[in-house]
């Protein structure tokens, strides 16, 4: 009796966990995640925590003090917009370009190293360096205005440095690389055999692009777009060297940097970073919200 | 171009049901002259002559590499060939983009668009033949229904299992109403189960639209079943055109003979010559008689070959005509018969296949080569 007793009561171990029961921790997967954890927290939270307590430091007693001055105040408001107008159009240029020539080249087996390698050079310059350049290159008596005065093109020199075309002209430069990179990546990933079921379909090149590949490109251009937004919307180095860093580049980096350095004034220097996230994430949020509304699979037809 | 499509009666009475006989096709026909091409070193096709009549279902057969694939690519004209014509109904169309041959093709691994509902699949070659909205959707459905698979006009592509992936890539092109049907080993992807399902819906397919259809396999059963006319390829060349009793019956090569199931091939001598029978010396010095296949002298080389299945077995110790004692090294039961490796006099075991499951290794008995059964083809240099 006892046997089959034994048999018909279920071990306790199978028993579904009960309420209150404590759940057992897995040291191990602890232990593996720690490091990362532990980074995460110092290096991100930590540092965002502290920069929202500091921002929220006022002597008026009012938190947001820092956040109102900020907005109240055009020459300050207007760094948004002067970040905005170099970000955006730096990104969307970066895109119009790298997305045909991905397009091109994700079956172009020749020169593809060669080619990448030249494409990725940029990578490797900081934006120091290429604002250095830059300034010679493209100054008055710079290498790229001569040319287009010996062609005729021009009749004098044109201005493309300590303007927003000098700065455009360094984002687009030093982020393309990634933004080709990415596309390129998203490009090759697709089977070549949809574009050939597509064209026995009577798709014409264009058709093909618009309606095979370039919807099966576009979590690549969402990624790419996201990655070259943030990078550009931080610019400073090149805002300061090739821009009017007191006029139409003054951009919401060198707003913090002024308010911390020049003003010492780490509260509203804080806030300026917090609201610098905080329009970096809305932009992420809106694009990557547009990406989930498409299609987001493996861009192949079938089996491989 | 489109608006022709659509108001040719004969055309859109294509999609329908059964109705017996064949509908007419939509050419009469499709030659094909000296296509000839090249990829570097390698030959991929020589020279591939071929004549198709409307409505006729022809399987490009041979294993990979023997130019099955480049033929069907430059026919669709995904690859340009170096030299050679295409004619379509006696209009030159070598030159002509694929976008503008109004052929259907279906793909191996299906090329479905994943971003697209299945309708909109199946709808998009009409959208590219500009074909009023209203109009799609009369075409779409009985094209689903056709391939039964109604039910799922508003899924995704990943979320059907592979037969049903294949059957709308079938759909996409039939919409479409093509004048050439191309199929690149449409079934290889499939489970053995399948693959016959689909085979029949292939043959069901072609039946009730006529469509005049280009079919590449490796499969020789496949080529088989479903076509009117077989062409056999090896090494970019055609080395055999005929019907599937032909091709099968009738082997004009000994490549032919092995890769539709001649499995025992065996080199020879001619002995001697007497009208439909020849006799063969094999190596290890016994005497065959078979069917001669091809035009032979005394003393020259050629192949012996006979499939498993036409091999007779006998009791040790029997006589008669290509008569041999021979020995059981393995049993392979397969279900369906039962495959035996035989040694023997000659200089290589011989395959058998049987209806007798009571053989075990050891066995001894005779084996019997049945004169009409065992084809002598001119020795060609390979195997």
């Amino acid at each position: 009796m006892a046997r089959s007793a034994g048999t018909i009561a279920p071990p306790v171990e199978a028993l579904p966990a009960v309420a209150g029961r404590r759940r057992r921790v897995n040291w191990p997967v602890v232990a593996l995640l720690a490091p990362a954890l532990i980074l995460v927290l110092l290096l991100f939270i930590y540092p965002l925590a502290d920069g929202i307590r500091l921002s929220l430091h006022t002597k008026s007693g009012n938190p947001f003090a820092n956040y109102g001055d900020f907005f109240r105040d055009a020459r300050q408001r207007d760094t948004i917009w002067n970040t905005l107008r170099l970000a955006l159009p730096a990104t969307l240029i970066n895109l119009a370009v790298a997305i045909p020539l991905a397009y091109r080249m994700r079956r172009v087996v020749h020169f593809r190293r060669l080619l990448t390698g030249l494409f990725v050079i940029p990578m490797s310059l900081g934006t120091v360096l290429i604002a250095q350049g830059m300034l010679t290159f493209f100054g008055p008596a710079g290498w790229f205005n001569k040319t287009l005065i010996a062609l005729h093109l021009v009749g004098e020199p044109q201005r493309l440095v300590h303007n927003r075309t000098g700065v455009m002209i360094s984002l687009i430069i030093s982020e393309f690389p990634v933004t080709f990179l990415i596309l390129l990546a998203f490009a090759s990933g697709i089977d070549p055999n949809l574009e050939r079921a597509a064209q026995m379909l009577g798709a014409n090149t264009w058709q093909r692009f618009w309606r095979i590949v370039f919807p099966l490109m576009i979590p690549g251009i969402a990624t790419a777009f996201a990655l070259s937004f943030v990078a550009t919307f931080a610019v400073f180095p090149s805002a300061v060297m090739l821009g009017q860093p007191a006029g139409e580049t003054r951009v919401i980096a060198i707003a913090a940097w002024q308010a911390a350095y020049e003003q010492f004034d780490y509260a509203s220097a804080s806030a300026i970073a917090i609201i610098m996230a905080a329009i970096e994430v809305l932009v992420l949020a809106l694009v990557l919200g547009a990406r989930s509304r498409f299609y987001r699979g493996p861009a192949s037809g079938g089996k491989g | 171009m489109s608006a022709q499509l659509q108001t040719d009666p004969r055309r859109s009475a294509g999609i329908g049901p059964a109705t017996g006989d064949r509908p007419a096709p939509r050419i009469e026909r499709l030659r094909i002259r000296a296509l000839t091409k090249q990829f570097g070193e390698l030959a991929a096709l020589s020279a591939f002559d071929l004549d198709v009549r409307g409505g006729e279902f022809i399987s490009l057969l041979g294993p990979s590499g023997c130019g099955k694939t480049t033929a069907l690519n430059c026919l669709a004209g995904l690859l340009e060939p170096d030299a050679g014509q295409i004619e379509l109904d006696g209009e030159d169309i070598v030159r002509t983009a694929p976008e503008r041959r109004r052929f259907g093709m279906v793909f191996q691994n299906y090329a479905l668009f994943p971003h697209l509902t299945v309708e909109r699949n199946i709808a998009f070659g009409l959208r590219m033949q500009r074909v009023p909205n209203a109009r799609i959707g009369e075409r779409v459905t009985p094209a689903l229904d056709m391939v039964r698979l109604r039910e799922q006009r508003d899924k995704y592509p990943a979320q059907l299992s592979g037969g049903q992936q294949q059957r709308i890539a079938i759909a996409r092109a039939i919409v479409t109403e093509p004048r050439l049907m191309l199929m690149d080993e449409p079934l290889s992807n499939l489970d053995a189960k399948l693959r016959i399902e689909m085979r029949t819906e292939i043959r069901r397919l072609h039946q009730s639209l006529g469509l005049t259809t280009i079919y590449v396999t490796h499969d020789q059963e496949e080529a088989l079943s479903l076509s009117d006319r077989v062409v056999l390829m090896e090494h970019g060349v055609v080395r055999q055109v005929g019907t599937p009793r032909e091709v099968y019956l009738e082997p004009s090569s000994a490549y032919t003979a092995n890769f539709l199931g001649a499995r025992n091939l065996l080199p020879v001598q001619i002995a001697a010559l007497s009208g439909d029978r020849v006799e063969v010396a094999t190596t290890t010095g016994i005497t065959l008689t078979g069917r001669p296949r091809g035009a032979f002298s005394a003393d020259e080389a050629a192949i012996a070959a006979i499939r498993p299945e036409h091999i007779v077995l006998h009791p040790a110790g029997q006589d008669g005509i290509n008569t041999l004692p021979g020995a059981v090294q393995e049993v392979e039961f397969m279900g369906q018969g039962t495959q035996l490796s035989v040694q023997s006099a000659l200089p290589e075991e011989i395959i058998v296949r049987t209806d007798q499951d009571a053989w075990s290794v050891g066995d001894r008995l005779t084996l019997q080569f049945p004169p009409d059964r065992l084809f002598v083809f001119p020795d060609e240099g390979e195997g």
